[in-house]
């Protein structure tokens, strides 16, 4: 028999019958519904947690701070037990660029920088890192670019650096008038790297006394006019990891500060006990990118052998994950009740129809219906069933994942605080998974009752009632 | 003249027996039979005289408990259930007492379904099946439902739907049971004019002698036992 005279007859069939279809239908379209929103929930809640965790850094990039930083963090005397701290380095970075899955590393120089525009000033917490760590990250700009090699030293201001800046004269600032300051970052700022200096040629008269002597000996240091590379996409709202930095290229950056800081100390750099700043550079921090997540933890052990520490953001995410997933479990399984209730329903509504068109599948049998063609008749039976329950029911998900979004959001927001988040998220895996599922379910439901159809004697259609 | 043709349909010492309870029924108790092609058999019986085993078992619709059943020269007997519905669907056309008509397609339709199952394709299956409700008579009724046509028409429906597969042999179980007298021999005379046109082998089973008279043959089944054979051929040349 043609394929598509099968079908027809197939859906000719459920079409007789159709109040009984309908009521079928209806209860794979809530089987369907009820796994499909219940999984979404689960993986609404998953998918806003890994938003979180790409937005305040991604999955593949690990800090590598030097030992101490945080162990130790105000109880020096521990430190000094220890042996001599490892600083991060040059030859830290080549270290680390050899651990296997590592795909890039790039030393991060963290200096704090005043910047100037008209009465507006503001303090700018600059990164210098490599020109192609900068690209790794995938910046998202508004307008401009990472810095160019040759440009000199510019700088890329993340979305929320403005809020940084205050009036200089009235000390008034974003956080004070809730009024963005009036800095144009397409015209160039000036940029005062000696921040001591500044204060102290700044506010000579208030330090009267003992201190006058030095005071009144600062000249104010030199500003340096530099332009802006580019400024990040995004709102004062939009946080993400590099919302509130200012970046750079380390190369342009590093000469720099050696030119304002002749023979002084960079701030922020240790210097020996005497005062004098060390030959070499020592980096604040030192940017790791790895090819997988799934090697974080590995790579996590290396670098700790190697004497610093790493710091993984995306650590709690695998938990979290877990835990996501066990939810969606439970979610998915009291879904899948119904859908199993739903599959009684398809099995029943067919053991029916057989019992009725006995004789009818008799005739078939006689007049040389082949018992193959019969099964795949009651098979298809069952999955049009399964498939238009499992369509309808997708569409009813869709549906009920919009309500939720769009008027369960305010209430969610109201008890998880979380505005923003979606609460329900469909992807386009479990739209068709869902319905292959609903389709696999109808057929299983509908395999026995169609072996029964199979097996039936074409006597019975010879037999006169 | 009998000894130089090949019969079509032959059975040779075939059994049925029945196990109600702890008795055993013989439904059919040593048959040996001979139908050759073109012929135009009844078999004539009380009912419970196992005429209509007999019509399943040459239908294979039933499996013999002993004995042999040759149709040309496929032996029904050793053939599974697939191989008999293959056998059904290529060589044989069957006509119901109750007609048996799929209530949900038109006369058209109905006629067109056993070729579905060769898989002929629509078109062709559907002007075959015009072609033939025209030679039964049914060219106006093509569109309509079983339900709105009288049991006379539909049984030529059934006919025509018989015919459709252009079949070897036809069986026909009491395919006047369910008419009056006027209708039945409307529908007798369309099927031996059919056989004859169409020089198709055709076996009925009734009970009732005057329709049995239509035949070419007549055997007479009491319990499960031929026991007598009318040839009407010589009948039949004189009246032509």
């Amino acid at each position: 028999m043609r394929f598509w005279d099968l079908i027809r007859m197939s859906l000719s069939n459920l079409w007789r019958r159709k109040l009984r279809t309908f009521l079928t239908v209806l209860g794979v379209m809530i089987g369907t519904a009820s796994i499909v929103v219940m999984v979404s929930l689960g993986l609404a809640l998953n998918k806003s947690t890994m938003e979180t965790m790409e937005s305040s850094g991604g999955l593949t990039t690990i800090q590598v701070y030097e030992n101490g930083s945080f162990v130790s963090m105000g109880s020096g005397s521990e430190e000094e037990s220890s042996q001599e701290t490892k600083r991060i380095t040059e030859d830290t970075i080549k270290e680390l660029a050899q651990i296997p899955h590592v795909t890039l590393v790039s030393p991060v120089l963290n200096v704090q920088i005043l910047a100037k525009q008209g009465r507006y000033i503001g303090y700018l917490d600059v990164y210098g890192m490599s020109k192609e760590a900068l690209e790794s990250m995938d910046l998202d700009f508004a307008w401009g670019q990472i810095p160019k090699e040759g440009d000199g030293l510019s700088f890329v201001y993340g979305n929320q650096v403005m809020m940084n800046f205050y009036n200089e004269s009235t000390g008034e600032g974003y956080w004070d008038s809730g009024v963005l300051p009036d800095v144009d970052l397409e015209k160039p700022l000036y940029y005062i790297f000696d921040q001591e200096s500044y204060w102290a040629s700044q506010n000579p008269v208030e330090d009267t006394g003992e201190n006058e002597q030095q005071t009144q000996n600062v000249s104010p240091p030199k500003k340096y006019m530099l332009p802006v590379a580019g400024v990040l996409a995004g709102d004062m709202e939009t946080y993400t990891e590099q919302s509130y930095g200012v970046y750079c290229d380390v190369e342009t950056l590093l000469p720099q500060l050696k030119r304002v800081f002749k023979n002084k100390a960079i701030p922020g750099q240790p210097v020996t006990k005497s005062g004098k700043p060390y030959k070499e550079i020592y980096y604040n921090q030192a940017y790791v990118r790895i090819d997988d997540m799934d090697y974080a933890e590995e790579i996590q052990n290396e670098i700790k052998n190697l004497g610093y520490t790493p710091n993984w953001n995306a650590e709690w995410v695998k938990s979290q994950q877990k835990q996501y997933q066990s939810i969606q479990l439970v979610l998915g399984g009291i879904g899948a009740v119904s859908l199993f209730v739903a599959a009684i329903g398809i099995a029943n509504t067919m053991m029916m129809s057989i019992y009725e068109r006995t004789k009818e599948i008799g005739i078939l049998k006689v007049l040389g219906c082949s018992l193959s063609n019969i099964r795949t008749m009651f098979l298809a039976e069952a999955s049009a069933i399964g498939l238009i329950g499992g369509i309808v029911g997708l569409m009813l998900s869709f549906g009920i994942s919009w309500a939720l979004n769009n008027f369960g959001a305010a209430l969610g927001g109201a008890i998880t605080g979380m505005t923003e988040a979606q609460i329900s998220y469909i992807p386009f895996w479990l739209a068709g998974l869902a319905l292959a599922f609903a389709v696999l379910v109808g057929m299983i439901a509908g395999f026995f009752p169609a072996l029964r159809a199979m097996r039936l004697s074409p006597l019975a259609a010879i037999r006169n009632e | 003249m009998e000894t130089k043709r090949t019969p079509i349909i032959s059975v040779k010492n075939l059994y049925k027996i029945y196990r109600v309870g702890e008795t055993q029924v013989r439904a059919l108790n040593g048959v040996d039979l001979n139908i050759y092609p073109g012929e135009f058999c009844a078999i004539v019986g009380t009912s419970g005289s196992g005429k209509s085993t007999l019509l399943n078992m040459l239908a294979g619709l039933e499996k013999p408990t002993k004995g042999e059943v040759a149709i040309g020269r496929c032996h029904l007997e050793k053939m599974n259930e697939n191989q008999l519905v293959r056998f059904r669907r290529e060589a044989v056309g069957f006509i119901f007492q109750a007609f048996n008509l799929i209530p949900s397609m038109n006369a058209l339709e109905n006629v067109a379904l056993p070729l579905s199952f060769r898989g002929v394709p629509k078109k062709i299956r559907l002007k075959r099946a015009a072609g033939l409700l025209k030679t039964v008579g049914l060219a106006e009724h093509m569109f309509h439902k079983p339900s709105q046509m009288s049991g006379g028409q539909q049984q030529r429906v059934g006919v025509a739907r018989a015919l459709v597969v252009d079949p070897t042999i036809i069986f026909a179980d009491e395919p006047t049971g369910n008419l009056d007298s006027a209708t039945s021999a409307e529908v007798m005379e369309l099927m031996q004019r059919v056989v004859r046109e169409q020089k198709k082998t055709m076996v009925m089973v009734t009970h009732d002698n005057h329709l049995a008279g239509f035949a070419d043959r007549i055997f007479h089944i009491i319990d499960g036992k031929i026991v007598k054979i009318e040839e009407k051929v010589k009948e039949g040349e004189k009246e032509r």
